[in-house]
């Protein structure tokens, strides 16, 4: 590691390395051109949700079967991706691990979008979006659901704040040394930096609060996965009552965190030239760490599959049957070979691990594990256990309609949104860290 | 081989057809019910028909027998109810083709049930006056009453206040959806027949249950139900009464409220602290 690193920082001075992190931020018209793609395709989309607001859930392809579609998939998703924050920043970084210190913020970023556009997707579900504080005025303290909405909210206030606290120098800096900036991004610089002079005593109190919020985070973000699996497997649904749920959806959380990780690594080195900061060193032992929770998730797939799979209860019989060779064996085994075990066995060849090779299997393990959540939610309510009958045709099955992928899709754009303008505004790599890890090598 | 079959499919339906016609003798035909088709007739005959008869003749008034040829039919359907009771109870009693005989199946009241099961669905039907001739049907009456040290429902049956004897008494308590059925026994010397109750089947809060009697003797029917205090009071419980995770808002449990507002003020207490510390950051020095 310290070979790498020597490799690169060699080169690096304090005014290069505000050169080159700062470099970023600006408007430049590649980022408009891609802005107002994204907008477009937003205002696109917006529009089938106003049909969905005018019209109700009957546009969407859910019933009264299947009433949990791909919203709720693209919820559990969502829920996922935004975990990775917590695995990076605070368990990787509190081991002590120092080469994560430049994609810290990537992974903080991904999560605060993530964990943003989650409540929006939940919304989207609601047939009634108009009685959203229903929830808080009539919600039951007994319910997941309740426990759900708290610990996210909680879980995007201790992201948010674990993104802004250490941006705080760096905020300061912009407001310093960028100049020719938009008035209002200037005054938001103002605003942000809170005074910051940079003293001594400031880095000590950042420091502290950014240390209590790396440990508030890792029991927060375990219990927003693990109640997100509950509104599953608190009920007795086949294929949902497992009492595994939490862990299992954990470990697949990792893994698409992970994955979302390198992607954005690799668009952000190469649009942002940080290959002096970003190297392929950093490829490698994120590619080995999805390598890692990808081998943790397997073994949950296996005990979550083969456990009931070899007992073949009579009420398991059609549910585990249409995963494995029925109906939804198709979409199962892509995702569970293909988008799981081929990618990690990949991952395990070193020249896999390059940033090119390294982010297309990431893409690949990424959209599986989307699917992954549909796999979870929707083929479990066709068999429940009182036979469906006396319901139109149509209600056997489930199949999205085009509002419905087109509201997800937009959902998905939002995060693309959210995660462009945050990398836009302020430096994606941490300059006042990068500076200081240079003064101790330095030193040494 | 391949003529014969085309022959047979030729005239199986012209066979068939004559079948149709299903002729029952005159003497059959008159014959007619000595129970009245009453409302306990008219349930037990339901019964019957869902076991025996629904499998064929499909839901009654809803035309959907079995596709046979010649259909079984409904026996709401005018076909059915034009016959005279005589015909449906020989029909019933010997069958024909696919219709299985009932006789060696079901006793002969339980056939006159089924025929009032059917007549229920007839709003024109009257039933017609059975001539009993010599047989002098004996007025039953009965008393009800319970054993205590043997946990025994006693019956007693007299005419006339003369016990009698040699009497078949089926006894059953009722449900909410049918019969517990307690026995079928018949009276002794003194006009007495006993049923083991058991003392923990669930009555009432005071104990009681419905009990059903009916004595035969001949065409001579009598029914009794009363209401007796038999086995043990139930104790009911309110399944939301208390605090419970099933519950409604209001009533979750302490700990749970306890636990959940804890955790949740504990974290924002803490996210708060850090928030105000930021924004007195810029004193700090």
């Amino acid at each position: 590691m310290a070979k790498v690193r020597n490799e690169n920082t060699v080169l690096l001075s304090e005014e290069k390395i505000e050169r080159d992190l700062l470099s970023n931020i600006n408007w430049s018209n590649k980022f408009k051109i891609w802005f107002g793609f994204l907008t477009a395709l937003l205002v696109v989309c917006l529009w089938f949700y106003v049909l969905q607001l005018r019209k109700g859930l009957g546009v969407t392809g859910m019933n009264d079967i299947v009433s949990w579609g791909i919203y709720i998939s693209n919820f559990v998703f969502f829920i996922a991706a935004a975990l990775i924050g917590m695995l990076i920043s605070s368990v990787l970084g509190m081991i002590g691990y120092t080469w994560i210190k430049p994609i810290s913020r990537i992974a903080e970023i991904i999560a605060v979008a993530f964990a943003m556009v989650a409540g929006i997707v939940i919304i989207t579900d609601m047939g009634r979006p108009d009685r959203l504080h229903h929830v808080l005025l009539y919600g039951r303290i007994q319910s997941p659901i309740i426990w759900d909405i708290s610990v996210v909210m909680t879980y995007l206030m201790l992201s948010l704040l674990l993104l802004y606290i250490p941006l705080i120098p760096d905020i300061s800096l912009c407001k310093e040394k960028l100049t020719g900036l938009p008035k209002f991004q200037k005054k938001l610089y103002k605003v942000l930096s809170l005074g910051w002079a940079g003293n001594e005593a400031q880095y000590k109190t950042i420091k502290r609060y950014f240390k209590i919020l790396l440990i508030l985070i890792i029991p927060v973000a375990l219990a927003i996965h693990t109640v997100t699996s509950w509104l599953f497997a608190m009920t007795l649904r086949t294929g949902w009552d497992s009492p595994i749920f939490g862990p299992y959806f954990v470990s697949g959380a990792f893994v698409a965190g992970c994955a979302a990780v390198l992607i954005a690594m690799y668009f952000i080195q190469k649009n942002y030239k940080l290959q002096a900061y970003i190297t392929d060193m950093h490829f490698d032992r994120m590619a080995k760490l999805l390598v890692l929770v990808s081998l943790v998730y397997v073994y949950f797939n296996i005990n979550e599959i083969l456990v009931p799979a070899y007992k073949f209860k009579p009420s398991e019989v059609k549910h585990i049957g249409n995963l494995l060779y029925g109906h939804d064996s198709l979409l199962f085994w892509l995702v569970q070979g293909g988008g799981l075990i081929v990618p990690f066995m990949l991952l395990m060849i070193p020249k896999m691990r390059k940033p090119l090779p390294a982010m297309l299997i990431s893409v690949v393990i990424l959209v599986a594990a989307w699917f992954k959540r549909y796999v979870i939610v929707v083929p479990t309510q066709l068999e429940p256990y009182l036979p469906i009958q006396n319901v139109p045709e149509s209600f056997h099955s489930y199949m999205p309609t085009l509002p419905e992928i087109a509201i997800t899709v937009g959902t998905l754009v939002m995060v693309l949104m959210i995660i462009s303008v945050l990398t836009k505004l302020f430096p994606v790599v941490p300059v006042w860290e990068m500076k200081e890890e240079l003064l101790e090598e330095q030193h040494q | 081989m391949k003529n014969f079959v085309l022959l047979l499919l030729f005239v199986l339906p012209l066979f068939v057809a004559a079948q149709d016609n299903w002729q029952v003798p005159t003497a059959e035909q008159e014959k007619l019910s000595p129970y009245v088709f009453d409302n306990d007739m008219v349930k037990d005959g339901e019964v019957l028909y869902e076991n025996f008869c629904i499998s064929c003749h499909g839901t009654v008034t809803k035309n959907n027998p079995i596709v046979f040829v010649p259909s079984p039919g409904d026996p709401a359907s005018e076909k059915f109810q034009s016959q005279p009771d005589g015909s449906i109870f020989y029909k019933i009693s010997n069958g024909r083709g696919g219709m299985p005989s009932f006789a060696p199946t079901l006793e002969e009241e339980e056939i006159w049930s089924l025929i009032g099961y059917f007549r229920n669905f007839n709003r024109e039907y009257v039933q017609p006056e059975f001539d009993y001739g010599d047989e002098v049907l004996s007025e039953l009456a009965m008393v009800l009453s319970y054993d205590p040290n043997v946990d025994k429902l006693v019956v007693k049956v007299t005419s006339n206040g003369e016990p009698k004897s040699g009497i078949q008494v089926g006894a059953a308590v009722k449900g909410l959806f049918g019969k517990f059925i307690l026995g079928n026994v018949g009276t002794n010397e003194k006009g007495l027949a006993w049923f083991d109750v058991d003392r923990n089947m669930p009555g009432d809060e005071e104990g009681n249950l419905t009990v059903q009697v009916r004595a035969q003797e001949g065409y001579s029917i009598k029914k009794a139900e009363e209401k007796m205090q038999l086995v043990n009071p139930t104790e009911r419980t309110n399944l939301i009464a208390g605090r419970h995770l099933w519950s409604k808002a209001i009533k979750a449990p302490i700990w749970l409220i306890v636990v959940f507002n804890l955790v949740i003020s504990c974290i924002w207490g803490i996210i708060i602290y850090i928030i105000i510390g930021l924004f007195r950051l810029k004193k700090v020095s």
